[in-house]
């Protein structure tokens, strides 16, 4: 014990310098891939570069903050954000409370049934986005799609030939189903193993004093799901606001204005317009306003104990 | 499959209550599967029945041309090859690469450490589309685009940070007991790290990199837009195959079987490790 | 002595072509098409649309030979799928290994001829330049200069149902507009009891239709005034044309207003639609489909309306001309053999192979021999006389890329626009995007 005990300040140092040796490939990589195409997108959208740049070698020129005055005047842009915003808004809270009640559910079917409902879930989850999404336009189809012709078969509706996509609310009913659809499982799975965590006896203890479901829920289940909670929804949030495979191939690779979302928008602006710079512009602006909710998405990460 | 049968609650629990929580279930699972299902039924079904007015809910003249018609299609085999050529060579540059880092976070103690982690944790929420604009004009300034090799390296930065983060989980479980004992015997760290720690992390790496598989394989964004046709993957293939006489349903619902089911297999197969790397933020089915 | 320079310097330069100069000089002239170059051991590749090979590969192969047996170089040629060539042309220009010839849509072209991606190339050295259509041709010009060659056209017809249209009485195609309404009316009584029937099956966002309509009674898109460009949709004739469009697909269409046009082949083939608007080849896709959709060659398999459809000009309407040109990259390491391979593949025996495929020439000489020698092509060959094409503005790509038009079309036939609030919202997006610099 002494002998270990002299060695460790020398040690100390030597793992220090071993432990960065170690972790230099990975910071170089994220550096020259990662850290300076950062750099470079900042830079990008201080600039106006165009087509013109793109493809002959002219410097783009500096364009100050044009590009942030451009997207921050522009109603378009601003309708681009509160649409992307309401989106998530909407889905997580949907996605979420539908996975919770899926993982309760869970909780109270008989073996059987449990198996079931995990076997498809896992279909739903291993399968790619762009197939889903491309399962999803094919079922929609105003012209062969299945949902058209069953609504069509109750008594009285005329469903014929509707397209889903001329009502923006209906077009977006339609997305913010598919992607709820494919989030339930991951929600519902892991919210389900997070729910073997409540103490039965604890349960028990209160429905025996007479406490009804809601109670149990609100009152014991509930907080100790928190954290888990908490994590899964920041997530959700996360990959929401980054909607764009869903939009984009629903609405077969170029939506219409109403169909945009900051993710479509900066790209179409960029590859489909060749304002690499205004796309850029967006996109800073994109990460700007996903930072509140990653900072405390790391945040939790440390409180729980996930990180040490 | 989790088994808790054994703790689930049953106080206070009605026969008629489990019969509706039965019902809602199978109803749920029914629907969950059912776009999975018309998936499948349109694959299996000829171009008559597929584009029909009246949509039939199994194949009434069951058929494999879809699958030979997908396959025959001159750029589904190249793109498939170019997927899996671009999926392998990014996931083993991450495996090993992150390997390393995460051996520095599980086992060192050292100045920096949490600023590592904050790297790595933080730029993984970087929205990686958001960054496909200035990487596209690096890598053609490179020469790389256009090239499996430019993918590749944008994949690896994509996999990477996941990689480490998982990887960093397999090791912290491996007791640092076997570190000292293997010492005390006389190994050296190296020779701890080589001889204990890699072959107890197998199923970790495994999983970390049928992971990194399914990431890979499901981009279809950034290949599309640094790639011409000849040198894309299969999802960019679904995106874009499209006939003189308008999507073909039945062949594309063919070729997306045909992408999937590599993704199934290995999802189902890793299916128990998936808690794991849920909560570390990187992994969307 | 500095004349004699001069002259000497000139001569080099045709002789030897711009390739001679080097790659990066500001203003290199124009290369040419017609010198010996001898290109043993070299390969130019040539990037063309899917079209080229689904339908006249042949064509391909024999300007090819012919190309390689003159020159010696070799030719690899790469097909394009339209949905996203656009954002894989500008990754590959960015570059430096850059295909040497590339084909765009006419209506495309503008945009990279303006912003210096394709080399000046020598009118004169192509066959019937100087009958070129002008639909075609106009996006290849700028500032008195050719920067690419018109490939091939396809124009719009009237393509209807034979035995619907015996059945509600009417005996030939419609020569006029009101006609044409007659025709649609007595269609549409007959069949009244199909729910799922379209007198004329109009997708919403087709709109080089509705374009054509608007164009049809005197209207237009956009207009240079001085140096700026301004929007002509809210213009009382272009109204009354969008507006008669609008009527036709209120009253006869139940096709989706979210569509567009690339699916009405396969929608006609169900039986269940009388007319439609479209390309000469659509008839053929509407009667038949291939066995296999993803080889060209596998068999054909009839539909339901085999047999029982005709084309026609369609009265009184114009029809967007549609088409390709070829242009060589202002990267390509071989700009002259890449612009002797477009002098093979756009002269007159190419052309006619083109014509045997039912695609249009590109010269309006070519046209009346079009129309004789494949019957098939004959109302889109007339089409084409009585055509109209896109403003040839620099930015007119990106008004597509925002889908201006279709965004329009959908919001008037849904009503949440009337035509005048349309037409004033579309003018005045056009407006910002054609003269944004």
């Amino acid at each position: 014990m002494t002998a270990v005990d002299t060695v460790v300040p020398r040690r100390r140092n030597r793992d220090a310098r071993a432990a960065w040796l170690l972790s230099l490939p990975t910071l170089v990589i994220l550096l020259a891939l990662l850290g300076y195409p950062l750099y470079r997108m900042i830079l990008l959208s201080f600039q106006n570069m165009r087509l013109r740049e793109l493809i002959t070698d002219l410097a783009p020129p500096w364009a100050g903050v044009d590009q942030y005055v451009k997207a921050l005047t522009d109603g378009v842009f601003w309708g681009v954000v509160g649409r992307t915003a309401a989106f998530t808004v909407v889905s997580v809270t949907v996605s979420v409370l539908l996975g919770l009640g899926v993982a309760l559910l869970m909780r109270r079917v008989t073996r059987g049934v449990r198996l079931f409902m995990m076997i498809a879930m896992m279909f739903v989850w291993a399968l790619p986005q762009l197939v889903a999404a491309q399962a999803f336009r094919w079922l929609t189809d105003s012209d062969f799609g299945v949902l058209n012709y069953l609504i069509d078969k109750i008594p009285g509706v005329d469903f014929a030939n509707h397209s889903w996509f001329v009502n923006p609310w209906e077009g977006w009913a339609v997305i913010t189903t598919l992607v709820v659809w494919a989030g339930i499982p991951f929600l519902a799975i892991s919210l389900s193993a997070g729910l073997t965590q409540v103490p039965k006896e604890l349960i028990e203890a209160a429905t025996v004093d007479g406490a009804n479901a809601w109670q149990v829920l609100r009152g014991i289940t509930l907080p100790i799901l928190k954290p888990l909670l908490t994590i899964v929804t920041t997530l959700s949030v996360i990959w929401n606001f980054g909607l764009f495979t869903q939009n984009w191939a629903l609405r077969d690779s170029h939506p219409e204005p109403v169909y945009q979302t900051l993710a479509t928008y900066s790209y179409t602006q960029a590859f489909g317009q060749s304002r690499y710079s205004y796309g850029s512009a967006i996109s800073v602006i994109t990460v700007l306003l996903m930072l509140g909710v990653m900072v405390f998405y790391i945040r939790q990460m440390f409180k729980i104990g996930e990180v040490d | 499959m989790a088994r808790h049968d054994e703790d689930v609650v049953t106080v206070g629990r009605s026969r008629a209550g489990t019969v509706t929580a039965n019902t809602t279930g199978i109803l749920f699972g029914l629907i969950m599967i059912f776009p999975v299902y018309w998936v499948l039924n349109t694959a299996f079904k000829p171009d008559s029945e597929v584009r029909s007015f009246t949509p039939t809910f199994f194949p009434a003249s069951p058929t494999l041309d879809n699958f030979r018609s997908a396959l025959g299609e001159e750029l589904f085999l190249p793109s498939m090859l170019n997927g899996l050529l671009i999926t392998a060579m990014a996931v083993a540059a991450a495996l090993v690469v992150g390997f390393l880092a995460a051996l520095a976070i599980a086992r060192f103690q050292f100045y920096g450490r949490r600023a590592i982690i904050l790297v790595v944790l933080g730029v993984q929420l970087v929205p990686f589309l958001a960054l496909l604009i200035p990487l596209f004009l690096m890598l053609q300034k490179a020469n790389l685009t256009n090239s499996l090799i430019g993918v590749s390296l944008t994949y690896l930065v994509l996999l990477l940070p996941y990689t480490v983060w998982t990887l960093r989980g397999f090791i912290s479980g491996i007791p640092r007991e076997l570190d000292e004992a293997a010492m005390i015997d006389g190994c050296s760290r190296p020779q701890v790290f080589w001889k204990i720690i890699l072959p107890l992390t197998g199923p970790g790496l495994v999983a970390t990199s049928v992971y990194g598989f399914i990431q890979a394989w499901n981009e279809f964004i950034i290949i599309n837009t640094l790639n011409s046709p000849q040198k894309q993957n299969l999802m960019a293939w679904l995106l874009y195959n499209q006939t003189e006489r308008g999507t073909a349903w039945g062949p594309l619902m063919a070729g997306a079987i045909i992408t999937s089911i590599p993704v199934v297999v290995f999802f189902l197969l890793i299916q128990r490790n998936i808690a794991t790397g849920l909560t570390a933020g990187a992994v969307k089915g | 002595m500095k004349r004699k320079i001069a002259v000497a310097a000139a001569l080099a330069a045709t002789l030897f072509g711009a390739a001679a100069c080097g790659g990066t000089a500001e203003d290199e002239g124009a290369t040419s098409a017609t010198g010996t170059v001898d290109g043993k051991g070299k390969t130019i590749k040539v990037w063309l649309m899917v079209d080229a090979e689904t339908a006249w590969k042949d064509v391909v192969d024999d300007a090819t030979k012919r190309f390689t047996e003159a020159t010696g170089a070799a030719v690899t040629v790469e097909y394009q799928q339209w949905a996203n060539h656009l954002t894989k042309l500008d990754a590959t220009l960015a570059g430096s290994d850059v295909p040497d010839v590339v084909e765009l849509g006419n209506t495309e072209f503008s945009k990279y001829v303006f912003n210096g991606g394709f080399a000046e190339l020598n009118k004169g050295d192509f066959e019937n330049s100087d009958t070129w259509l002008s639909g075609l041709s106009g996006a290849c010009e700028l500032e008195g200069k050719t920067y690419c060659v018109p490939y091939y056209a396809g124009a719009r017809v009237l393509i209807y149902r034979t035995d619907l249209f015996e059945k509600a009485g009417v005996t030939a195609a419609p020569a006029t507009y009101t006609d044409f309404l007659a025709a649609a009316d007595k269609v549409q009584a007959q069949n009244a009891a199909d729910g799922k029937f379209n007198t004329v099956y109009m997708p919403g966002q087709y709109w080089y239709a509705a374009m054509s309509w608007v164009k049809s009674t005197g209207g237009d898109i956009a207009a240079k005034e001085g140096d700026k460009w301004v929007g002509k949709l809210s213009t009382p004739q272009s109204q009354e044309g969008l507006q008669r469009w609008v009527d036709l697909v209120k009253k006869y269409s139940k096709a989706d207003v979210t569509k567009n046009e690339n699916e009405q082949g396969a929608i006609v083939a169900q039986g269940s639609s009388a007319m439609f608007y479209g390309n000469a080849w659509e008839q053929g896709a509407a009667e038949e489909t291939r066995k296999d959709p993803n080889d060209p060659n596998s068999a054909l398999l009839p539909t339901k309306v085999k047999g029982k459809l005709a084309a026609a000009p369609m009265p009184e309407v114009p029809s967007f001309l549609g088409g390709s040109n070829l242009g060589v990259t202002q990267k390509s390491a071989n700009k002259e053999l890449a612009a002797q391979w477009v002098k093979y593949f756009t002269d007159a025996k190419s052309m006619e192979g083109l014509i045997k495929a039912s695609a249009l020439p590109n010269s309006t000489a070519l046209l009346d021999k079009a129309a004789t020698d494949n019957p098939a092509i004959a109302p889109s060959a007339l089409s084409a006389k009585a055509s109209w094409f896109p403003p040839n503005a620099e930015k007119w790509a990106d008004v597509e890329k925002a889908s201006v038009l279709q965004t329009m079309l959908t919001d008037i036939l849904t009503g949440k626009k009337t035509v005048a609030d349309g037409t004033k919202w579309a003018d005045e997006q056009i407006a910002a995007t054609l003269n944004e610099v």
